[in-house]
């Protein structure tokens, strides 16, 4: 991959013999490949239960368009966001709308059969292939210039604590589903478990010593070299933690709430503390791979904190001329909308370290959905807006395609990251390429 | 100066050393040089030795310090001649220092005078690996429910009617063996459960023979998930299923001889939308599930019920930070050095400990978020953690250091436990054995289930060290007798068994396929099960003979077994006792599995047998061969048989200063070939099985094959005394000879009136090290 190469064989390429290694590693000016790269990253986000389409989708195409009322949100990165209509879901198979829904999003394949019975179609079980974020994580893993602590990182907001298709976006692959991390605690101490160990064990260190000393009085003589051996290691060890401390994780630990519980009313508390740690994640560039998912496919968050009582998957079933419903259905997208607008301010207002400009300029969100539309169950139209300008994508535009099946989008996604994939999913939908409309 | 108090322990590693820094006095010339004038040893014991000792280990009064260091003979002559004698300073001309300062440096100040002079004493030791996994498991464990025991092999069952596990479902309650049903289309309860749809929970515990990584699989078309010791999360979860994968697989490390936690689900029905009306409407599937597993370096079978009970067990916490492997090169594992790598296993495995304990705090202490009391039951908590690490009761000094500064420091009470944690687990109290000097109760109590546990004392033996009832032998020995019978015993009898006989490891063993069809993978771990069958059912029999070891005329065979070995058992025949050529085999030391370890692909190698048989059987010492050699292949000499050619390439004279010890033993076995299996013949000319040992006063004892062979070593002293002191070295892991000259021989004899029963004297030997230098003589004749 080229990507991937090395200084040596990028030396080697050119023909440069070892002697000359020392002047030519001291010239600043020679570019390499690899540094002058910037960090790019991708965020997946997904909200369940489909769209209601008149107040989702911009009547206009190109750069001059109006965001209808569920993206309202999304006014101050006007600019910045790319709004894809008429992208399809085309795999079929077994399993329920839903189901393939979530299960084939990201990976563009059938799911297995299986034992999972839906309110429809035929059972089914885990999604027979790879999802593109765990393909283009590995794909950056691979090259020692992209790889990260945790290559990709899976937040979860009140996923149901059961493991089953309409629950499972991200497969690392074929019948290998990756259970979002739905505890903001969780997510921290995977974060910063060690550091945080660190400090407890610096915090230590001064009584082991005495009580070492101590212990060291009691023995024989002959005993004692065995115990002075185990001073000097804990000296060792503390020396070495005091040099960490320069090298940690290069921004202030942030800190969390405590005591928030993971319940329905505690939706925005959470999704706002999981944002927050992504970015932080970023800022430390622990991972250039994120998704963030909204509960589930089937979700039923019931979003009180907008005067809305009914769980959001009833409410997706009623009907278009149901005004009342198709009303809550838009206040309930414009409110997940909000948390990618809060994503994208965050983003926006951190440096990018070590580089100019912000992290959204090195990062782009897709926000997506299972479905088209919550009572219809089509997989048409799937929802795609896109929010930074982490890939060289064209932004700040409306584009309309004409039902094109979303593999390639998916292909766009991996081409954008710098991983030339050339099929995804099902072959069978990969055919066009990638597509051209974007960049 | 605490060197001026010499303790009893330490009295007695001083006069070891003594006596035989003595023994090298008498053999070293102490005469004039040619010239007459004094030499540097008759200057020494004229005028320092009264000072610093006949062998510079120092006099309590006036130096107690011993002549030891690294300084040269140069510079030690030029801090004679400036400094000594101490009263008088400058006296010791030149060259008298020049000779004294020779004389000392090679007779015990270097380092390498100093190994050369070491004696057997009793060295200060870490934990070991073994030791330490298995405290802090038990250290957390003591915190939970204690385990329930039942007799009963198998997994308690209960069937259910349709997709859920309630009790209006459960039409069937059994004990099952084994997991291993096809049931076909049809139900396991024709009278009570429909065959469209019905699920299965079996529970209880599986106990591991072996420390080490187990493989789960199960088998099945249907959907099941599996919980290992951890309840809360399945080692596999196929509640969905999905493709058409059979097989699911986990693994997961467990300490050997402990049991653990099992619960397996299966259910037939669909999740998710219930269509039980719409599938009864349909031919109902197949169905079957199998629950097996891949022991450590073995081959994938189905958990033998002899593993299965349905007794409960707590949740154990195993930890998983790898640690560097003990040092094995005296033959024992022993905790006497460490490295910056093992530093660093113990602060992981120490911040893997405290975090495991942090998230269960309110399961481990007994505590409530935000309960008013939780700051209290915290320290007390961690008061009890500290105790049972140190094997001892806190006091102020030690709480204050340990959990006052902890709790006022951390912040939260929560981060103050897992600092104790931290801190306890690197404090040098819990990872070393027997630091005070003046043993106490404690100091017992923490021997005796090191020796016999390798692991933490448990709550009779703490209460019986806080009541001061580890006072006399027999209160000592009442203690062990009742913790023999613990499975740890049980487990750590199998962990020495198994390298005494070298085969700890579970070697790879593979042979020729055409010259042994059918000695497949699943043979040999038979026969690892075998063996471990028949140590098991001598070491825990009523007699407990160490002499069946050596002699019994029966094997345990299962039917794959007995159809390979020639022994007749129906082909699924679970294992148990057969006599197999009774005329020729006895004894462990013609085990297949022993005789094929010990073997070449296609040929035996009576050297290997007869190296094993002199070193781990008789503890006959062997230096390594002068140069190394390839064994002659037998299509070098197709006229020799394996006795010939053997003997032929040992024949120099250099080869046979050990061969001739090493090959008549080995010849004894020929009877068996390289898959372990009786042979009457070899290149179509009967075996020649005669053997003999040469024993250390060159007396030679001739016998003839493996019945031969096995009489003897039954009686041999050699074996006895080997046996004694390998077990002593296991438990111990100090060299027997640091607790007293006679301590071999006195434990020979207790072995022997005790009629050779290994359980008496891993109690002995337990014993025995526990009231070193307490006091009280260990020896009831005394």
């Amino acid at each position: 991959m080229a990507h991937a190469r090395s200084r040596r064989a990028f030396l080697r390429d050119l023909g440069i013999q070892g002697a000359a290694l020392p002047f030519l590693l001291n010239l600043p000016s020679l570019g390499f490949a690899n540094q002058a790269k910037r960090k790019q990253r991708l965020v997946i986000m997904f909200t369940p239960d489909g769209i209601v389409p008149p107040t989702f989708w911009p009547d206009e195409e190109g750069t001059g368009f109006t965001l209808k009322e569920s993206l309202t949100p999304l006014e101050q990165f006007r600019d910045r966001t790319l709004i894809l209509h008429g992208v399809c879901d085309k795999i079929r198979g077994d399993g329920d709308g839903h189901m393939r829904g979530i299960g084939c999003l990201l990976t563009g394949v059938e799911l297995f059969p299986g034992n999972v019975q839906g309110g429809s179609d035929t059972p089914a079980g885990w999604s027979s292939g790879i999802s593109i974020d765990q393909e283009i994580k590995n794909t950056l893993q691979a090259a020692p210039a992209t790889r990260t602590r945790f290559g990709s990182l899976e937040f979860g907001v009140l996923v149901p604590d059961r493991a089953d298709t309409w629950t499972r976006m991200i497969y690392a692959g074929p019948n290998k589903p990756v259970t979002p991390i739905n505890d903001p605690y969780q997510m921290f101490n995977k974060l910063y478990g060690r550091t945080k160990d660190r400090e407890s064990l610096k915090s230590i260190l001064d009584d082991l010593q005495d009580d070492l000393r101590k212990v060291e009085a009691i023995v024989s003589v002959e005993d004692r070299r065995l115990l002075k051996e185990h001073a000097t290691l804990v000296r060792e060890l503390e020396l070495e933690l005091k040099q960490g401390e320069t090298r940690d994780v290069g921004h202030a630990v942030p800190e969390l709430e405590p005591g928030v519980k993971a319940e329905n009313d505690n939706i925005p508390h959470i999704s706002k503390m999981q944002i927050d740690l992504m970015v932080n994640s970023f800022a430390g560039d622990f991972a250039r791979v994120a998704s963030l998912q909204y509960t589930n496919s089937v979700g039923q968050a019931r979003m009180r904190w907008l005067g809305i009582n009914e769980g959001q998957h009833d409410l997706s079933h009623k009907p278009d001329s149901d005004k009342d419903a198709q009303d809550k259905l838009t206040q309930i997208n414009k409110w997940y909308c909000e948390q990618l607008a809060y994503l994208a301010k965050r983003l926006a207002e951190t440096p990018e370290p070590g580089g100019g400009g912000s992290l959204l300029d090195n990062t782009m969100i897709v926000w997506t959905n299972e479905l088209g539309k919550g009572n219809s169950h089509t997989q048409d139209n799937i929802p795609f807006v896109c929010v930074g300008n982490g890939l060289d994508f064209q932004m700040g535009r409306s584009v309309k395609f004409k039902k094109v099946p979303h593999n390639r989008l998916l292909m766009s996604l991996a081409h954008g990251m710098g991983h030339q994939i050339e099929r995804f999913g099902n072959p069978n939908y990969c055919g066009d390429g990638p597509l051209t409309e974007l960049t | 100066m605490q060197t001026h108090q010499l303790t009893a322990r330490g009295l007695a590693r001083r006069l070891a050393w003594t006596v035989l820094a003595g023994l090298g006095v008498a053999l070293a010339p102490s005469t004039a040089r040619a010239d007459g004038s004094p030499s540097g040893e008759q200057i020494y014991r004229q005028r320092c030795a009264s000072c610093h000792g006949a062998n510079g280990e120092g006099t309590a009064e006036d130096y107690p310090q011993p002549l030891a260091g690294e300084k040269s003979v140069k510079k030690l002559s030029k801090l004679i001649h400036k400094t000594m004698p101490s009263d008088d300073p400058g006296t010791c001309s030149k060259e008298d220092s020049d000779r004294v300062a020779a004389y000392l440096y090679d007779a015990f100040y270097s380092p390498i005078a100093q190994a050369r002079n070491q004696v057997a004493r009793i060295e200060l030791s870490r934990l070991t690996v073994r030791q330490y996994r298995n405290a802090v498991t038990d250290l957390i464990a003591s915190f939970r429910q204690p385990e329930q025991r039942e007799e009963a092999q198998g997994l308690r069952a209960e069937y259910f009617k349709g997709r859920r596990f309630n009790d209006k479902n459960r039409v069937l309650q059994r004990i099952d063996p084994l997991v291993k049903f096809d049931f076909k289309d049809a139900s396991p309860d024709a009278e009570t459960i429909d065959p469209h749809e019905f699920s299965i929970r079996w529970e209880g515990t599986v106990t591991a023979p072996e420390t080490g990584e187990y493989e789960f699989n199960i088998r099945s078309e249907h959907a099941t998930r599996l919980w290992i010791n951890d309840p809360n999360r399945p080692l596999i979860d196929a509640w969905v299923k999905s493709g058409d994968d059979l097989n699911h697989r986990g693994s997961i490390t467990l300490l050997g001889g402990r049991a653990y936690r099992l619960k397996l689900e299966f259910t037939k029905a669909n999740q998710g939308v219930d269509d039980s009306q719409k599938a009864k409407a349909k031919a109902p599937l197949q169905a079957s599930i199998a629950l097996e597993w891949t022991p450590p370096g073995q081959v994938a079978e189905p958990i033998p019920a002899r593993c299965l009970s349905t007794g409960k067990a707590p949740e154990w916490y195993i930890a998983t930070t790898p640690f560097p492997p003990d040092d094995r090169s005296v033959g024992y594992e022993r905790g006497t050095s460490i490295s910056k790598e093992w530093d660093q296993a113990t602060t992981d495995a120490a911040i893997e400990a405290a975090g495991y304990v942090a998230t269960r705090l309110g399961e481990l202490a007994g505590v409530r978020d935000g309960a008013p009391d939780r700051e209290a039951k915290l320290r007390e908590f961690s008061k009890r953690f500290i105790e049972q690490a140190f094997r001892r009761p806190v006091d102020d000094g030690l709480r204050q250091r340990y959990i006052d500064r902890q709790f006022e420091s951390a912040g939260d009470p929560a981060t103050a436990v897992k600092r104790v944690v931290l801190l306890t687990l690197k404090s040098p109290r819990f990872l070393y054995l027997d630091l005070k000097p003046q043993p106490d109760g404690y100091d017992v109590a923490s021997r005796l289930s090191f020796a016999l546990w390798d692991s933490l004392p448990d709550r009779p033996l703490r209460e019986a060290a806080a009541s001061d009832a580890l006072k006399t032998r027999e209160q000592v020995a009442r203690q062990a007798e009742r913790m023999v019978n613990d499975p740890r015993t049980k487990a750590k009898l199998h962990w020495f068994l198994f390298q005494w006989l070298k085969v700890d490891h579970a070697p790879e063993i593979v042979r020729d396929a055409e010259t042994f069809p059918g000695f497949s993978p699943e043979v040999v771990a038979d026969l690892r099960t075998s063996l471990d069958l028949f140590l098991d059912d001598v070491v825990w029999s009523e007699g407990s003979d160490f002499r069946q070891i050596l002699a019994s005329d029966t094997l345990i065979l299962n039917g794959r077994l007995a159809k390979f070995y020639g022994a007749d058992l129906p082909e699924d025949a679970p294992f148990q006792k057969v006599r197999l050529n009774p005329e020729a085999r006895a004894g462990v030391t013609s085990h297949p599995y022993l005789m094929a370890t010990f073997a070449y692909t296609s040929a035996t190698s009576p050297i290997h047998r007869g190296v094993f048989l002199s070193r781990n059987v008789l503890g006959r010492v062997l230096s390594p061969p002068p140069e190394a050699f390839l064994p002659f292949t037998p299509d070098l000499h197709p006229g020799l048989n394996t006795r010939e050619r053997t003997a032929l390439q040992t024949s120099p004279e250099k080869c046979m200063r050990c061969h001739s010890l090493i090959n008549p033993l080995g010849f004894s076995l020929e009877h068996f070939d390289a898959v372990g299996r009786f042979r009457g013949e070899e290149l179509g000319r009967s075996i020649d099985a005669t053997g003999h040992y040469t024993n250390r006063d060159d007396g030679t004892i001739s016998f003839e094959g493996a019945r031969g062979l096995a009489e003897f070593l039954a009686g041999s002293d050699d074996a006895r005394n080997t046996f004694v002191s390998r077990l002593f070295h296991a438990l111990i892991k100090q060299p027997i000879l640091a607790f007293g000259p006679k301590t071999p021989a006195r434990l020979r004899t207790s072995f022997e009136s005790d009629g050779f029963h290994i359980r008496k004297l891993v109690a002995e030997i337990a014993v025995t090290a526990a009231l070193e230098g307490t006091g009280t003589s260990p020896w009831t004749s005394e």
